[in-house]
């Protein structure tokens, strides 16, 4: 079951913490970059929440990992949430990148897709987990949803490094570290470093609220109508 | 066409090297478009006007936004699921007293 003191003074450290974050992102100045400007700034925002979707992956995928070991069927619901939770950050990651290049490298071309590799791949990644939420929903005997369910979520967090990462760093790409470009450890200032990581600590706090929250939803709904979708 | 554009983003940059020499600019290699773009620029939208005023701020605006509306419908979703669990909750124990 679910710590729910644990979860409260996390969720309130994270809300603090997010805050902070927000506050830092808009008032701290760091040189002027050419083209990019103020949506530098997005650093802060966009990239979290690929470093979050990879960590629910993570998470997800070690409840699968249980899933198959225990048959626990809070495992299954704690994978499901995950998947779920991360799932909507990848699909925040990209609506922000969309209106990110939009209007920083695409102006005055009225691109809003310009099949970045990044972009295909995470776009694949999605369609998996997509297919995850798909299967599930067309099992309906429990405890073989759970399993084999539980299988088809491993894979999905094998392939998420290779599409995310690995796959796009060696095609030409607007992100850095792409062919071409360098990493971003040789071009970003110390000043953004400063709110950056502390701010994919926050978003994947974020995470871990908003999936605890929905598990506790999930397992009270299990424990009524021995139902574990949601 | 790709001529073009990268005439309009040469302009760009020149434009900001000027104001960026004095405070020292961090050498990049974001701001090159895409060499695989071959689309025709258009004069800016009254939307692109907007969006590319004061130093672009408000792109960071609304990738804020996004996420803040973003996160507002997950947890009206949730939300909506604890309403029907509340009330099947209600229906399999009627005379339970929760305190709610």
């Amino acid at each position: 079951m679910v710590n729910v003191k644990r979860y409260t003074v996390v969720r309130n450290l994270v809300f603090g913490w997010l805050t902070v974050i927000l506050l830092a992102g808009f008032l701290l100045n760091f040189p002027k970059i050419n083209i990019l400007e103020h949506t530098a700034r997005n650093l802060y925002f966009h990239v979290p929440m690929w470093f979050t979707m990879m960590a629910a992956a993570f998470v997800s995928g070690y409840h699968s990992w249980k899933v198959l070991q225990t048959g626990d069927p809070l495992r299954d619901i704690r994978a499901l949430q995950a998947a779920r939770v991360g799932t909507f950050f990848g699909i925040l990651g990209i609506t922000t990148g969309i209106i990110w290049s939009r209007f920083t490298w695409y102006v005055g071309t009225d691109v809003w897709w310009n099949f970045d590799p990044r972009q295909i791949m995470v776009s694949i990644q999605l369609l998996i987990y997509g297919g995850y939420f798909v299967l599930r929903s067309a099992l309906d005997e429990p405890g073989k949803r759970a399993k084999i369910s539980a299988v088809f979520n491993l894979f999905a967090m094998t392939a998420l490094p290779f599409l995310l990462y690995v796959i796009p760093r060696q095609m030409e790409s607007l992100h850095p570290g792409a062919e071409g470009n360098p990493a971003f450890s040789q071009i970003t200032h110390p000043v953004m470093r400063l709110v950056f990581y502390p701010a994919i600590i926050g978003f994947v706090g974020l995470f871990w609220v908003l999936y605890t929250q929905r598990v506790r939803v999930a397992w009270l709904k299990y424990r009524v109508t021995q139902d574990s979708e949601m | 066409m790709t001529k073009s554009i990268v005439a309009l983003f040469q302009n760009a940059s020149q434009v900001a090297v000027t104001d960026s020499a004095a405070t020292g600019t961090v050498s990049t290699a974001y701001d090159s478009l895409w060499t695989g773009a071959d689309i025709p620029t258009q004069a800016p939208s009254a939307l692109e006007q907007v969006m590319l005023s004061d130093e672009k701020i408000f792109v960071v605006l609304a990738v804020v936004l996004i996420i803040w509306i973003g996160v507002i419908l997950l947890i009206l979703r949730t939300d909506r699921h604890l309403t029907r669990v509340e009330r099947s909750v209600a229906e399999n124990i009627p005379d339970a007293d929760d305190g709610l």
